[in-house]
């Protein structure tokens, strides 16, 4: 690009002592041509015209710092380039990028996602929203990771918040919140077309469409396919793990008024996948075998959001959703009806209080498809959540913040749970801030908990007797509870480069164990043998400290690279009453160590070059051992309406185990893979 | 072999570096336009009890500029007014300030802080997207890499304020959102 030269220079050959920084520039050497240009313009932009000011070229820097600059809380923020520019084509995929966020691939249909530790295919320390909209599902506490395919295009961003203390949101926010926001039908007017395929089998397909309503609304509607084969046989004895996804959605957003805005979403997907599980088979006497098993979900959800502004400055949003869907997961089949209320309000409260106050209600109904292996006690199930949550923000200086609040829960297990908690910022500037939280948060229990009854194991005994290994929910559910203490600092360090760092220490009390109680002899069902009973109790406790580091540099302006660094060091151990001998390996299912390095090349012409090189650390559980990954993706923008993209991971090695096996499905090996997309739009 | 492979496909961005083509800061231009804005702005009559009184810029909430503003209007004159640059926690003296700047990273109380903005003659200027929207007067968008302004005109004619042609000639007008 010429640089620009301000008018009024032309030929002029004096040199001028410019600024308080005492640099003298040159200026104007001959006639400037523009795009030969080879001298820096002068530095006083008080000389400038107003037009020469509006055709300056400047380097700004992102506002995601200065936004940020206030919050009290760890916060990663995926953006559409980082989206756009990863390669990825489902979300887990995309978290891989955030520190202190653990995602490994278990088989191509199933994810185990985690916030600092705790991970498994059902992980549930972790609040997962999407638009506001829960999906952490409450009968298998967990989140179905594969039925959640929201198609990347259409969104505006990732919120990561990592640790408990910065939500306002619901239940379960323990480790963290992932909020997955959609784009406004504003941003997406036009059509747009997807295309894409690759190795394994892999294909998707996307047809979307967005334009106006009347003068104030605007609509997008789409249409999207998507298949990815079975892993290869190399992976494991049979694979099972293909996955299928056929889904379709709207949403509009209306200014209704000029203080008013509605948004109405909905959606309906298929979702049938499978996976290869190792569990009991229900038989006359019952066995453990290895079996595919297919897995679904067909769900739908809409929700309505309103916010209002009104005159005084407060605003005012209501959000009501529901979500029916039919799952099936390889503990059993499932039916649940969703339905949430939520009201928020922000208001300023004199000069330098801000306070944000709300009120939720949430109730599920669910219906579960027992069998001779798993069932739940009662199997129909239909439980309210009503919730609360205030907020002050007070400012105590012109550079120190503190927030006080809290969140009052009642469910139908424990009663009545309060989570408080409070956070001081120190921002000597908007560039730099420090900050420290401390925070409560608990696991809201479901009914897998109290109502589980399953046959978990058999075992061979000598006299050629059999024992079947139970496990059962206990009626006297506990919370798990979390108390947190962290603190960061988040900086705009020059022009080229932003950091940020957080330390957080963690106490966990009442984590759910498996407890043994005395077996006892019988002969129900048909054929004598043993049964082995053992309860969920909450007999353990941990303790969890560690670190998580991003930067950005932008290198040059053609070249951006963001690394980051994740450490966890997580001891769980059982209280002094407890059996289980399993409590010793929930630590090991999370890395201690792991980095990553993505980089991102503008080549110049619309074409594009990013990597991402990442070493994930060794599961201490399952002998997985640690692994290094690239990933590349090349791209090629031509003009605004194609772009074209071949993306590649896991280069480095044919295969890779990322997770032992868990909850009874057998994992696979991740793959080294390929694949290709066209995007049109028009 | 593969880990040598990475390393050389990472440290072959390198060859991307290129010579730096001078430019300037986000902030230094913004700086810029407020120093410009005291020439291309009217404010009331007794806006100024005294002719000596200095043109003051106000910045509420953390200060994204550093020192680039003072050390860009010290010394500069408009007419034969000086500047003054001041700091504030709140909007609460926006009286003593001609151009008040609320930075990005006050967005969650940008509202609050315009509504309570009483007397004339301030020019507000802002840099989120709603700024104009929520009664700002003047707001910096970034167009790529240029800065932009968008101008409310029923905020300045509210605030008595009379923005010459030449200024709004190059800005975007925005419509105010009740």
């Amino acid at each position: 690009m010429p640089e620009s030269v301000p008018k009024g220079r032309a030929g002029r050959r004096i040199a001028i002592p410019l600024m308080r920084w005492g640099v003298a520039f040159a200026v104007g050497w001959g006639v400037p041509t523009p795009g030969l240009a080879q001298t820096p313009p002068p530095r006083d932009l008080t000389q400038f015209t107003l037009e020469d000011l509006m055709n300056v070229e400047v380097v700004s820097v992102s506002k995601k710092e200065q936004t940020l600059a206030k919050t009290g809380a760890a916060i990663f923020v995926i953006t559409q380039e980082d989206i756009r520019r990863s390669g990825a084509t489902n979300i887990p995929d995309l978290l891989r990028m955030v520190p202190g966020v653990d995602v490994a691939r278990i088989d191509h249909s199933t994810w185990a996602v985690s916030i600092r530790g705790f991970n498994g295919a059902y992980a549930n320390k972790v609040l997962v929203l999407i638009d506001g909209r829960s999906v952490y599902h409450p009968a298998y506490s967990g989140v179905l990771w594969y039925a959640q395919d929201v198609p990347l295009e259409d969104l505006e961003r990732i919120e990561v918040i990592r640790g408990p203390g910065g939500t306002v949101w619901g239940a379960n926010a323990v480790n963290g919140v992932i909020n997955i926001i959609t784009k406004n039908a504003q941003e997406t007017p036009g059509g747009l077309i997807v295309a894409g395929g690759g190795s394994d089998a892999q294909g998707e397909g996307l047809v979307q469409y967005g334009g106006h309503i009347g003068q104030s609304g605007d609509y997008r509607v789409y249409g999207r396919y998507s298949n990815l084969g079975k892993s290869d046989a190399a992976s494991a004895a049979q694979p099972a793990d293909s996955k299928r996804v056929q889904e379709g959605g709207f949403r509009t957003d209306w200014n209704l008024s000029p203080r008013d805005l509605l948004t109405v979403q909905g959606e309906i997907r298929l979702v049938d996948g499978g996976q290869t599980v190792t569990g009991v088979i229900a038989q006359a006497v019952p066995d453990l075998g290895t079996f595919g098993q297919p897995v679904a979900d067909d769900a739908g959800n809409l929700l309505a959001r309103w916010t209002d502004k009104n005159l005084n400055g407060s605003e005012i949003s209501l959000q009501a959703s529901f979500d029916q869907s039919h799952a099936s997961a390889s503990v059993g089949d499932d039916w649940s009806s969703i339905g949430d209320l939520d009201f928020q309000n922000h208001l300023s409260a004199g000069r330098r209080n801000d306070v944000v106050w709300g009120l939720s209600y949430r109730v599920n109904a669910n219906r579960f498809g027992g069998n001779d292996v798993v069932t739940l006690n009662p199997l129909r199930r239909t439980d309210p959540l009503y919730g609360a949550f205030v907020q002050d923000e007070i400012i105590l200086t012109k550079t120190l913040t503190l927030t006080l609040g809290s969140k009052f829960e009642h469910n139908d297990y424990t009663g009545f749970e309060v989570e408080p908690s409070a956070q001081l910022v120190w921002a000597p500037s908007a560039h730099s801030s420090i900050w420290l939280s401390a925070a409560q948060a608990i696991r809201q229990p479901s009914n897998i908990d109290e109502g589980l009854l399953a046959v978990s194991s058999v075992v061979a005994l000598p006299q050629g007797l059999i024992g079947l290994v139970t496990l059962s929910g206990n009626p006297s559910t506990k919370v798990e509870r979390l108390r947190d203490f962290e603190t960061g600092y988040r900086a705009q360090i020059n022009r080229r480069l932003s950091l940020d760092v957080t330390g957080f220490l963690s106490f966990y009390q009442n984590l759910q164990t498996i407890e043994p109680l005395a077996p006892y002899f019988t002969s129900g069902g048909g054929f004598p043998h043993y049964v082995i009973p053992e309860i969920y109790e909450y007999k353990a406790h941990a303790q969890s400290y560690g670190a998580e580091a991003f930067a950005t540099w932008n290198v040059s302006d053609r070249w951006k690279i963001s690394p980051s660094l994740t450490m966890l060091n997580l001891s769980v151990l059982r209280d002094a009453s407890s059996q289980d001998p399993t409590v010793a390996q929930v630590a090991g299912y999370s890395p201690r160590r792991s980095f990553q390095v993505r980089s991102f090349v503008n080549l110049g012409r619309g074409f594009e070059w990013d990597q991402t090189l990442g070493y994930t650390g060794p599961l201490a559980t399952g002998n997985i051992p640690g692994y290094l990954r690239l990933d590349l993706r090349f791209g090629w923008r031509l003009g605004e309406f194609f772009d074209l993209s071949i993306a590649a991971q896991n280069l480095l090695q044919p295969r890779h185990a990322e997770f032992p096996d868990s909850d009874f499905i057998d994992h696979m090996q991740d793959q080294r893979s390929f694949f290709g997309k066209v995007t049109w739009r028009f | 072999m593969a880990r040598t492979l990475s390393l050389i496909l990472l440290l072959g961005n390198a060859l991307q570096l290129r010579a730096q083509a001078p430019a300037f800061d986000e902030y230094q231009v913004k700086a810029a336009f407020l120093y410009n804005f005291a020439k291309f702005v009217e404010w009331p009559a007794g806006t100024f009890p005294n002719s000596m009184d200095p043109i003051g810029i106000c910045i509420v909430g953390l200060n994204p500029f550093g020192s680039t503003l003072e050390n860009m209007v010290q010394g500069k004159k408009v007419g034969d007014r000086a500047f003054a640059v001041h700091r504030f926690p709140d909007t609460l003296q926006a009286g003593q300030c001609q151009i008040l700047f609320i930075g990005a990273s006050e967005w969650r109380r940008t509202r609050a802080l315009l509504e309570a903005v009483k007397s004339p003659g301030v020019l507000t200027v802002g840099e989120t997207d709603d700024f104009t929207a929520l009664g700002g007067i003047v707001g910096f968008r970034l167009d790529g890499a240029r800065v932009r302004i968008q101008v409310n005109l029923q905020a300045a004619e509210h605030a008595r304020l009379k923005i010459s042609s030449k200024l709004l000639s190059l800005a975007e007008i925005a419509k105010k959102q009740p």
